[in-house]
């Protein structure tokens, strides 16, 4: 692993790499503005910070993927001019990005070699050879013959990190590494990652979890705005010290809500099977149920059929086989608008793709969907006045920061987006609300309004399903708690009644019997 | 690379963008040391798009004038001779509106369903549709009292026009069929449809021509002045773009359009029938382009021949709603420009011989600069810091 050597090496607690007044500049953005880390030898380095803090960035540069504008990076106190990754590479720095680099038809063995230098001899017998023994020495079962695209999720991350330690490098830079991970998948990530380290290898990770932090670091850089709060021995804080430093005030980390009875059902989905036809994965004979006061949280690593299942519901695509059904009506092959008027709100996943028009103004944006509402228009003509009056509103009660009701949106930001999107869908007071990743990209505050939101909504009365990648939101918010895996609910419980652990195992697969059917 | 990376689209929400709009005193900037960098603005107003369009104007119009340098004649007499012949004088520039006449209903055809991410290239062959029903209106009922039978043959022209539009979003809406092609080839189709009708069931009688018999002068569009051809379908084209505009930006359905113009995923997940729209704007779209060509009819040549349509005018539509941005005020401007020029173009050529077909290349240089215009101004240049 540490092939690559430098002459003039660091010893352990040294300083190995340094940012020295890094100034990077996006349009409209100072995505690090005069940033300074040290990082040392053999540590596990974090950089916390909310999305859009600067994290990527900086790690982007030391990565050699962008040139500062100012400032410098020095590897074992000298100068490093880095033009591209394969400099850094060469150097000895690796990373593995957020979405990764690999090729999914070819084989695992073949993606980690492809990165060779042409200069260098391509051996795939040694390279063989010592893939097997990386993934023995670390307990990783992958074959590495295996064709990545088949991989879960967790297994490509790996293949991505071990190409990186291929080459030998000695600073391994991990970018948000857990967000595609089981509980039990991050616990066999930083499991390896603790080892490695004391094997001598320095890792810088990226993360916006406190939690990961304190359980793994050794010392921890707090970004935010794009400058460096701090950096403080992980020994010495608390997670609650670092919510403040990164957010620059004091947090809730508990949502408060009180408990609930679910009435009547208003949505309940039966056995529905859905083709992937359109890439929007698939569905297996999916059943859950939601009653009105209630949230029932849909955990699950991404890809098991989130996605299909929020499309089944807002009417987007038609299942196949089985039935759905909104506050007592057969919705299975309605359309969108229909559904939609039975008092369904819908808050996507990706709100840029499916929640707004970026090039309309937030006023059309907040009536996107209800243009023909009588409130709205009359005789097919917009009524502008009430536009106006009901954009107003809203950016008041939802707390938009819009220079004005005719901004275009593009120009704001993600919080204010999701934001737009919760008001445009909350205003007819809806019977169910289906919630996909609500709070995915926002800061801790725009997170917390949202959740708060949610809950208030459940208190009104509303139904909600609430698909998240986080379980610490699912266990948060959920009034009960259903695991979607490969297509289907293997398993539903209350959060009172199970762990972080049992989830965990379900996310992975692993059904349960006793649970009974959902 | 950090160039090219740093003006790469962004997939994620952008939590600080909003800070963009900032401005920052230009003339600081400008004296600041460092290297320039063009970078993606996140908002373009519309004055961006004006200055920038007046500037592809004015490059096309030194290029026209390196090129008739070339041809070894002055400039500025070419561009005082085609001004002279476009608006010089009261009869050349009524006539300049009668040319632009049919152009203002083809460009907003064009406009309507570009607007609507519908690639509508027919507008050539729903012209030619508009008079061809025109025709079978007043064909098939002669004894219509006057206004009733304008008001029929107009309604037949747009409905002919309609539904050729029709046949090409119906195959895009069911099958998925490209526009693109279908409306290209639709265009192929009347033609030979209308040569058919010509040499056969509507030939006149008396002569040995493909064309049909001249109409009766009472269905002749009334014309505002003694010594000018500009006809009462001018006045349906302001019209027309008024109506368009208020279609566009103040009802549902143009609501609609601009937003399957936008993102058609997020139309169909808030509840728009992107299939629906698609077809309602098609229609609407055709039917302009049809309205034209009643309009040539009544209030031009009062008979179809060989020549009906020799003009392109539906193709020029096209042209014209690009250089306008698909804006309906827009498209009059630039109508009336382009009328000006080809009208403009017979002068010049009598004056300073060089050739009409001259009109041709400014139209193009203009809309390739215009496009360019379009594009760049969502860029803007900025200086930054030196590199460390
Ligand atoms: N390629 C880019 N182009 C424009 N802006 C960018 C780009 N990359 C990042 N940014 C901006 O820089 C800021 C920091 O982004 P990033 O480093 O990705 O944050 P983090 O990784 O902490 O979430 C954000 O405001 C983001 O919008
Ligand atoms: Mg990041």
């Amino acid at each position: 692993m540490a092939d690559a050597a430098q002459s003039g090496a660091a010893a352990p607690g040294e300083n190995i790499l340094v940012a020295e007044d890094v100034t990077k500049v996006f349009p409209g953005v100072v995505a690090n503005d005069s940033v300074s880390v040290e990082i040392r030898r053999a540590e596990i380095h974090c950089l916390l910070g909310e999305n859009g803090a600067g994290k990527t960035t900086l790690a982007d540069i030391l990565y050699g993927v962008y040139r500062p504008e100012e400032g410098q990076v020095l590897l074992n106190g000298r100068p490093l001019e880095l033009h591209s990754p394969r400099d850094a590479i060469e150097a000895g720095i690796g990373m593995v990005h957020q979405h990764f680099e690999l090729v999914p038809p070819m084989s695992v063995i073949e993606n980690v070699v492809i990165g060779t230098p042409a200069k260098q001899w391509l051996d795939l017998t040694e390279a063989r050879r010592r893939l097997e023994e990386f993934f023995a020495d670390y307990d990783v079962e992958i074959d590495p013959d295996a064709e990545v695209g088949r991989l879960s999720v967790g297994e490509q991350q790996w293949v991505e990190i071990f190409k990186t330690l291929y080459f030998g490098v000695e600073i391994l830079i991990l970018d948000e590494p857990t967000a595609v991970l089981t509980p039990q998948g991050i616990d066999e990530l930083f499991r390896i990652l603790r080892r490695m380290r004391d094997e001598g290898l320095t890792i810088i990770l990226i993360t916006h979890k406190l939690k990961e932090v304190m359980d793994l670091s050794d010392r921890v850089t707090v970004l935010r705005r794009g400058k460096v709060v701090g950096t403080v021995d992980t020994a010495d804080v608390e997670q609650r010290d670092l919510a403040r430093m990164m957010v620059g005030r004091e947090v809730l980390m508990q949502a408060d809500k009180a408990a609930s009875t679910a009435g009547e059902p208003v949505l309940e989905v039966e056995e529905i099977h859905l083709g992937s036809d359109t890439g929007r994965g698939s569905l297996e004979g999916l059943s859950i149920t939601v009653g009105s006061g209630e949230i029932v949280g849909v955990a699950g690593v991404s890809g098991n059929g989130q996605n299909a299942l929020f499309d089944a519901v807002v009417g987007v695509r038609h299942p196949e086989a089985g039935s759905i059904r909104i506050t007592g009506q057969d919705t299975t092959e309605s359309a969108p608008h229909r559904i939609a008027t039975l008092g369904v709100a819908s808050v996507p996943a990706d709100r840029i793709a499916q929640g707004l028009m970026m090039d309309f103004s937030v006023k059309e944006n907040l009536v996107l969907g209800n243009q023909r509402e009588r409130q709205f228009s009359r005789a097919g003509i917009l009524n502008r006045g009430q536009i106006d009056t009901f954009a107003a509103e809203s950016i008041d009660t939802f707390e938009i920061k819009t220079p004005s009701a005719a901004q275009i949106t593009r120009t704001l930001s993600g919080g204010n987006l999701q934001k737009i999107i919760m008001a445009r869908e909350l205003s007819g007071q809806p019977q169910l609300i289906v919630a996909h990743q609500p709070t995915r990209g926002l800061d801790i505050a725009a997170t917390e309004y949202v959740r708060r939101r949610l809950i208030q909504e459940r208190d009104r009365g509303a139904g909600v399903l609430l698909m998240s990648e986080d379980l610490d939101e699912i266990f948060q918010l959920s009034d009960r708690i259903a695991v979607i895996y490969d297509g289907r609910i293997v398993a539903v419980t209350e959060p009172d009644a199970t762990t972080l652990e049992q989830i965990g195992m379900h996310m992975a697969g692993a059904s349960d019997t006793d649970q009974g059917s959902p | 690379m950090s160039e090219q990376v740093a003006d790469a689209p962004q997939d994620g929400p952008r939590p600080d963008d909003h800070e963009a709009g900032a401005g920052r005193d230009p003339l600081s900037m400008l004296l600041q040391p460092g290297a320039w960098r063009l970078e993606r603005r996140l908002h373009t107003r519309p004055v961006h798009e004006l200055y920038a369009t007046l500037i592809a104007l004015a490059i096309t119009a030194v290029i026209i004038g390196l090129l008739v340098i070339i041809v070894g004649v002055s400039p500025l007499d070419a561009f005082a001779s085609l001004y002279e012949g476009a608006f010089g004088n009261r009869e050349s520039a009524l006539e300049t509106l009668v040319q632009a006449t049919p152009l203002i209903l083809t460009g907003l055809c064009a406009a309507i369903a570009f607007r609507a991410g519908v690639w509508n290239i027919g507008g050539q062959g729903q012209f030619i549709a508009g008079a061809i029903g025109t025709w079978w209106v007043y064909d098939t009922f002669p004894g219509l009292p006057a206004p009733v039978l304008f008001v029929a043959m107009f309604c037949g022209a747009a409905v002919f026009g309609a539904v050729w539009a029709t046949v090409a979003s119906v195959l895009l809406v069911r099958y998925g069929t490209n526009e693109i092609l279908t409306t290209v080839m639709l265009n192929f189709v009347i033609d030979s449809g209308l040569s058919w009708l010509l040499s056969g069931p509507w030939q006149a009688n008396d002569t040995p021509y493909s064309q049909t018999e001249r109409m009766v002068e009472s269905t002749f569009l009334p014309r505002f002045f003694d010594d000018s051809r500009l006809h009462l379908g001018f006045a349906l084209a302001l019209v027309m773009a008024a109506a368009v505009h208020f279609l566009v930006r103040r009802t549902n359905l143009g609501f609609e359009l601009r937003a399957i113009g936008v993102n058609k995923q997020a139309a169909s997940y808030k509840g728009i029938s992107v299939g629906a729209t698609i077809i309602a704007v098609m229609a609407i779209s055709g039917a302009l382009a049809g309205l034209a060509g009643a309009g040539e009819l009544l209030g031009l040549h009062h008979r179809i021949n060989f020549e009906f349509g020799g003009q392109a005018v539906g193709f020029t539509g096209i042209i014209v709603a690009l250089v306008a941005r698909l804006h309906p005020a827009g498209v009059i401007v630039v109508a009336i420009a382009f009328a000006g020029l080809l009208n403009g173009a017979t002068q010049m050529q009598v004056g300073t011989g060089i050739p009409a077909a001259l009109v041709d290349v400014i139209e193009g240089v203009a809309l390739v600069f215009v496009l360019l215009a379009a594009v760049a101004c969502r860029y803007r240049l900025r200086k930054i810091a030196h590199h460390g």
